[in-house]
């Protein structure tokens, strides 16, 4: 029985902003559509930056954006679908640069299995997490939203991703209307689980175990903060 | 999904307009893969049609691919008199926090745009061989259909997909 390699190469980047991750992105995508690259998959943390989609829903942030500014935050305005959210320290973001035709999936199947890699991880931490309703594409835990969804499709690879609220700040949150779902709460899994959590590191660790077992990996490659020089050649 | 077929099958038989068919009742075969494909339309291996309507083609999403989509709820689409490519991006659709270019499957000059769809983005997912038309062309180079599937082709590549 001769059973298919699926490969996917995991970076490692730690503390990245949000322009550099993005032009990253684009590159990589570039790159897996003529097939130069296998899937990757980029785990990361921003420091506190909100961004907005594609449909520039600029109503649901409810401060200016100097006063954004003077909070040491930076607004982006990007093409992935969703509404606005914040990224900060502590908050685990995956963005998964794949090939969705080799698996067959589309954009709905996509999500939905971004979805279970997060309530897999929650899981992990015997906190039990929830797939949105219609329309309230996302993770929670009862009526509270612990990760985020948006991500870009063209031509069948995936850009943008998923963000796992592990223990950022929540009162960056207030100033938005996240994800443009008024009435309901932010929360982490610090506030989630009754115990100490174990290193963050580790927990980043179990969210790409979570999505490389969902997406059917079976090889998988890593490479710890590559120098993004490397691409250029 | 199977009842949807069952349901679009029996409503051909009787005539019957339902949410799901569009308006017209050309000859059309059911897939084994459970989504409308029609004869007389050409399809691109992206999921988009393509359909001749004189000096002008139509083009839009197909049935699986509004199906795997899930619910659409914003459409970006170009200015009439925007020139598309066979296999590039012209627009996208936005589902499930999920934004999908989509692509040409021809190339020439955008002569008419559906305005409905800003409003009623799920004509796309309604009606997506009528109803949710997305651009009509006016096409440069009429070739490239013969390089695109017609029906019976289209079925069987979405079977393929679908195993996986």
């Amino acid at each position: 029985m001769r059973v298919l390699t699926r490969s996917l190469e995991v970076w490692r980047l730690g503390v990245l902003n949000y322009l550099e991750a993005l032009k990253l992105q684009e590159k990589l995508v570039t790159d897996r559509k003529s097939g130069k690259i296998t899937d990757t998959l980029l785990s990361l943390q921003h420091p506190p930056t909100y961004t907005l989609g594609k449909r520039q829903t600029v109503h649901n942030l409810l401060v200016s954006e100097s006063q954004l500014k003077s909070m040491g935050a930076e607004l982006h305005y990007t093409q992935r679908g969703g509404d606005i959210t914040y990224h900060g320290p502590h908050q685990a973001i995956l963005y998964p640069i794949i090939s969705l035709r080799d698996i067959g999936f589309g954009a709905r199947k996509y999500v939905e299995t971004l979805e279970l890699t997060m309530i897999e991880l929650a899981s992990l931490h015997g906190v039990k997490a929830h797939a949105g309703e219609s329309g309230e594409t996302g993770v929670w835990v009862g009526e509270r939203k612990i990760g985020a969804i948006g991500v870009r499709i063209s031509s069948g690879i995936t850009s943008h991703g998923v963000a796992f609220n592990i223990d950022p700040d929540l009162s960056y949150f207030e100033h938005i209307v996240p994800c443009g779902i008024a009435d309901k709460e932010v929360t982490s899994l610090k506030r989630e689980v009754d115990s100490d959590l174990p290193a963050e590191e580790l927990i980043h660790e179990q969210l790409i175990s979570c999505f490389v077992r969902l997406f059917g990996y079976n090889n998988v490659i890593w490479k710890d903060n590559p120098s993004l020089c490397d691409q250029q050649s | 999904m199977a009842m949807r077929m069952w349901a679009s099958s029996t409503a051909n038989a009787l005539k019957l307009s339902t949410a799901i068919r569009p308006q017209f009742s050309p000859a059309f075969s059911l897939s084994r893969c459970f989504s409308t494909v029609l004869e007389g339309f050409k399809y691109a291996n992206s999921h988009e049609w393509v359909k001749h309507e004189g000096p002008v083609a139509a083009v839009g999403i197909t049935d699986h691919a509004q199906d795997h989509l899930g619910e659409v709820v914003f459409v970006e689409l170009p200015d009439a008199g925007s020139v598309v490519s066979q296999g590039k991006s012209f627009g996208n659709v936005e589902s499930v926090k999920a934004t999908s270019d989509v692509n040409s499957p021809i190339s020439g000059e955008v002569v008419e745009v559906n305005s409905k769809l800003s409003e009623t983005p799920g004509l796309i997912n309604s009606s997506p061989y009528e109803d949710g038309w997305m651009i009509k062309v006016k096409p440069s180079n009429p070739s490239e259909l013969e390089s695109l599937m017609g029906s019976k082709e289209y079925t069987k590549f979405c079977e393929e997909e679908a195993g996986h």
